[in-house]
């Protein structure tokens, strides 16, 4: 086909004026699309009746528009579009919620466990004041131990001494259940004694312990009985000799001379 | 021109044209409505009429885009074609209505449709404009294409009414719109 003559043969401007047969018509897009010289040339001609459509333009009233609208169907474009922000928005949410309960939660932990703590921080106290008081009564009771055994060692010392001698002292009709012991030693002076049992006495009194030493009574110092007394009390009165030993009651501190009418117990000492 | 800016943005309306994108038509209509129903207008002369088929040709441009094929040429050649043929499928229409009995139409009634589009003046003053350009165009030239594409007239039904043999009337269709593409390229 000779393409300059067909398009020169005026059936393109027929065909873009409206003005061709079924079959030219399809004759011309065959063509063109083979073509692009016809393409060009009908594009060409297609542009010249636009622009002389164009120039008849008028505006059309203004209410055909929503007429129009009315009768078409879109697709909603724009909501797609506004969608994905709260979708994003929805994301954002969860996840600051989870760090807000997380954070809540830790808070909440870290409470329990302080609580926690100072429970264990009171308990503990408690042990501690509990220890001091078993420590301070143990201290107590290892230094009444301590007291009681350098008792013993020195009631020990004494009877270990060479020369010391045990005299039993029994009471007489005004203390029947009278009953005591008189450690002396006449080498190093020294007088204990040991209450097993005497009369319970006033407050302001004593029992006084005297050696006597050719019918004279020396004082040989005081010393008490009853529950809190010791088992064996050292008298600080220095005795070298005695006939015999005697026990009365005086007025607290001892007298310089004994009331015989309180005697309660008497032994002689063997030579 | 008006027509230079649309050149640009054609393909992207299109594309938004095929999701039936409501923004698109908006556009569509703001663009081109003029075009059209100056188109229409000028085909059936008649206010009421042309709005009605306006209605028709864009809702039809809406449910057929499918059918438009872009490489077979512009959208607003496409659509100005879907108006045309609207519109003077309608004229036609109009014009068998009365004179049922006789269907073909007479050389009596084609003088009288003749006469009617073209003794009426010219009706809208935004056609003013259209004597800068036109008025350039020879008078025998624009009177054809008026009475082919306004008109709907095939060669045959141009040549009998302007008396001339088809020859003529083919060869100066070819002239008028020759001329018509060099006044619009200058």
């Amino acid at each position: 086909m000779n393409i300059p003559e067909y398009i020169a043969s005026g059936i393109l401007e027929s065909y873009v004026m409206g003005a061709v047969s079924d079959q030219e018509r399809r004759e011309v897009n065959c063509l063109s699309s083979i073509y692009p010289e016809v393409q060009q040339e009908l594009d060409q001609l297609s542009l010249s009746i636009e622009n002389y459509a164009l120039l008849h333009s008028v505006e059309p009233p203004a209410e055909l528009k929503s007429k129009i609208m009315a009768q078409l169907t879109f697709e909603k474009a724009a909501e797609p579009i506004i969608r994905p922000m709260p979708v994003d928005m929805s994301i954002d949410r969860p996840t600051f919620k989870t760090t807000w309960i997380v954070a809540a939660s830790i808070g909440l932990l870290l409470l329990a466990f302080s609580f926690y703590l100072l429970s264990q921080l009171r308990t503990n106290q408690d042990t501690v004041a509990q220890l001091q008081s078993s420590n301070s009564v143990l201290q107590k009771e290892v230094s009444q131990l301590k007291d009681n055994q350098s008792e013993s060692e020195q009631a020990l010392a004494l009877f270990r001494q060479h020369g010391t001698r045990t005299l039993e002292l029994k009471g007489n009709e005004k203390a029947p259940n009278g009953d005591m012991l008189v450690f002396w030693n006449a080498k190093t002076r020294q007088v204990a004694v040991e209450v097993r049992s005497l009369p319970h006495l006033n407050p302001d009194q004593q029992y006084q312990l005297w050696s006597l030493v050719g019918g004279k009574p020396v004082d040989a110092g005081v010393f008490d009985a009853g529950d809190t007394t010791k088992l064996l009390q050292q008298l600080n009165r220095p005795i070298d000799r005695a006939d015999a030993f005697a026990v009365t009651v005086e007025k607290r501190g001892g007298s310089p001379s004994p009331t015989l009418s309180t005697l309660l117990a008497m032994t002689t000492v063997d030579a | 021109m008006k027509r230079q800016s649309s050149l640009v943005s054609e393909s992207v309306l299109i594309e938004k044209l095929t999701r039936r994108d409501e923004q698109a038509f908006h556009w569509l209509y703001d663009q081109y409505s003029p075009a059209l129903y100056g188109v229409v207008l000028r085909i059936v002369r008649d206010d009421e009429h042309a709005q009605d088929l306006v209605q028709d040709i864009f809702v039809k441009i809406w449910k057929n885009l499918d059918a438009y094929d872009a490489s077979k040429g512009r959208l607003f050649t496409w659509m100005l074609n879907v108006a045309r043929n609207t519109a003077i499928d309608a004229l036609r229409a109009r014009k068998t209505q009365p004179s049922q009995t006789n269907a073909i139409r007479t050389d009596e009634e084609n003088v009288h449709i003749v006469d009617r589009q073209h003794n009426t003046e010219q009706p809208n003053p935004e056609h003013i404009g259209i004597k800068d350009v036109v008025s350039q165009l020879r008078p025998e030239r624009r009177q054809l294409i008026d009475l082919v594409y306004f008109g709907g007239y095939t060669h045959e039904e141009a040549a009998d009414e302007l008396n001339l043999p088809l020859g003529t009337v083919k060869t100066r269709i070819r002239a008028a719109l020759q001329e018509l593409k060099q006044l619009f390229k200058s």
